[in-house]
């Protein structure tokens, strides 16, 4: 079966409000999802946003993070098998993360 | 929502739980000045943990590693910060050799539990405002978040973070201290906490529409701190008293309204709805009162509720006992609103007419303007001895006073059982 990866990218500051009770709630909810039959890998990555290595004027270089605009930042991924690009998206539909305004980017692992 | 299988892994109110005894144990470290560095630790443990559980899976100690994670946090904002000065190294040696502490070891169980207890009684000092004292608490060692605090408090957000932000400074710049006071000043701040747990805890249970499931929450923190204090070695059997006096009431928290969410009077309740855990808490605490020969209010008031309790059946209620409870809580409190709860045993045991006689001072009392259960017993009273216009007339007038909607609903029903009026 085809395999997607669904990267979890969120801004850390949603979550500063919450109270203990509803940061456990959203726990509890993410690893739900994460417990699914169809997910077959998950990660997250450390909250350093890291540093970016680039080409500047032909000599690689490495920069301090945030690279983008956004203050959305990688907080981790999953793989998750799905009969169809359609139906990896669906599944997605339902991850707790859209609800405290995060967004999941949907790609497909070729070859899978 | 829907049954997560997974979540029994994770204990009920696992977070608030553990952020108040986390954020307890860091304020001794730290220090009484730095409680925002505290709180701030914890919550980032926390946020921690929901960033990185739903990925790796649950710990196996899910307690042991938030604690871990926060002193580590601790570690790195103090010597980020500097905060400390010339204190910094100290604490972080003090928070290295903390950060293996292992919740549920018996030992490490007692010194958070004693965290916890000075926590308590530092937010109670007399220095501290009691509304700031109960939303300290709440904060602190409760777990809640503002937003919570406020809706249980029907305040604004901004409201409560100022009050907690002047009780904060409060701590810093009067120098308050994580010690316990000795000899006749525990006895006052005991009073002092006793008195903010049960301030808590009618926040909680005065009835409002909505939010019912925080202010149950409130009523429970309020209950878990009474015995917190009732376990320690400096409970008083006055503390005793006051956690029986909760657990009766919080007994009675599933009954107390219908499906529709309509107030049902004591009276009318269905006993069987009580919950039976809280009211054999409720016995065992109120026997362990009885040593010693103080009386205190919440004595009497825990009598009073144990005697409800002990009724199998409404009408087995032993009412003359009930009115002696309140003749002696009267002699210690003789306040307007113990009198009108007096009334309504004086109805039961001399008749409605001898009651109305009672209240008939209270009437005047600027204490209980606006109040509404003034004219509602008023009114019930009226009903009894048939006078149904003038019962309708005070129920009208209670319905002008402040009261919440389910209330506004249990007055119109009543107003409705008045039958036409002329």
């Amino acid at each position: 079966m085809p395999q997607y990866m669904l990267l979890l990218h969120s801004d850390p500051a949603n979550w500063r409000n919450l109270s203990p009770e509803e940061m456990q709630k959203a726990t509890e909810k993410y690893m739900a999802w994460s417990k699914k039959p169809f997910t077959r890998d998950s990660h997250r990555l450390a909250e350093d946003v890291g540093r970016v290595i680039r080409s500047e004027h032909g000599k690689p270089r490495a920069t301090d993070g945030p690279y983008s605009e956004t203050k959305e930042i990688l907080g981790g991924y999953y793989t998750i098998e799905a009969a169809s690009y359609d139906e990896a998206v669906k599944l997605s539909l339902e991850h707790p993360h859209l609800e405290v305004g995060g967004t999941i980017e949907v790609r497909q692992v070729w070859g899978s | 929502m829907t049954a997560f299988p997974e979540t029994g892994a994770l204990l009920e109110h696992l977070f608030r739980h553990q952020a108040g005894r986390m954020v307890a144990h860091l304020t001794r470290l730290l220090g009484p000045g730095n409680l925002s560095l505290a709180e701030e630790t914890v919550q980032e443990a926390m946020l921690r943990a929901l960033q990185t559980w739903p990925y790796q899976g649950l710990p196996e100690n899910p307690a042991a590693w938030l604690f871990r994670v926060a002193h580590n946090v601790a570690i790195d904002a103090v010597r980020r910060n500097q905060v400390l000065g010339e204190k910094t190294d100290a604490i972080v040696a003090e928070l290295t050799r903390a950060s293996i502490v292992v919740p549920n070891h018996p030992d490490v169980e007692e010194q958070l539990r004693d965290d916890e207890l000075r926590m308590i009684f530092m937010c109670c000092h007399p220095e501290i405002s009691r509304d700031a004292s109960v939303a300290l608490s709440l904060k602190t060692v409760g777990g809640f978040s503002v937003r919570e605090i406020a809706r249980a408090f029907l305040a604004d957000d901004a409201t409560i973070a100022q009050r907690l932000v002047r009780a904060r400074r409060q701590i810093r710049e009067q120098r308050l201290t994580l010690e316990m006071p000795g000899g006749g000043e525990l006895n006052e701040r005991l009073d002092s906490v006793l008195e903010v747990l049960y301030f808590m805890f009618n926040k909680g249970y005065a009835a409002h529409e909505g939010e019912e499931l925080i202010r149950q929450d409130l009523c429970m923190e309020a209950l878990r701190l009474g015995r917190l204090v009732a376990a320690s070695s400096i409970a008083e059997p006055r503390v005793h008293a006051l956690v029986a006096l909760m657990a009766f009431q919080a007994a009675r928290l599933p009954a107390r309204v219908d499906e529709a969410g309509d107030l049902i009077l004591l009276e009318d309740q269905d006993r069987g709805r009580w919950d039976p855990r809280l009211t054999g808490l409720g016995f065992h605490h109120f026997d362990r009162s009885m040593s010693g020969d103080g009386v205190s209010e919440y004595h009497v008031q825990a009598a009073i509720a144990a005697t409800h309790a002990r009724a199998s059946v409404s009408a087995s209620r032993d009412w003359p006992l009930i009115l002696y409870l309140y003749d002696q809580l009267l002699a210690i409190n003789p306040s307007p609103v113990v009198a009108l709860n007096r009334a309504v045993a004086v109805a039961k045991v001399h008749g409605p007419a001898e009651a109305l006689a009672v209240i008939a001072p209270l009437e005047n009392d600027p204490k209980l303007r606006d109040y509404y259960l003034l004219l509602a017993v008023r009114g019930h009273l009226l009903m009894e001895l048939g006078r149904r216009s003038e019962a309708a007339a005070s129920f009208h007038a209670a319905l002008k006073c402040p009261c919440s909607e389910p209330e506004r609903r249990f007055l119109r029903r009543k107003l409705g059982d008045c039958g036409p009026l002329s």
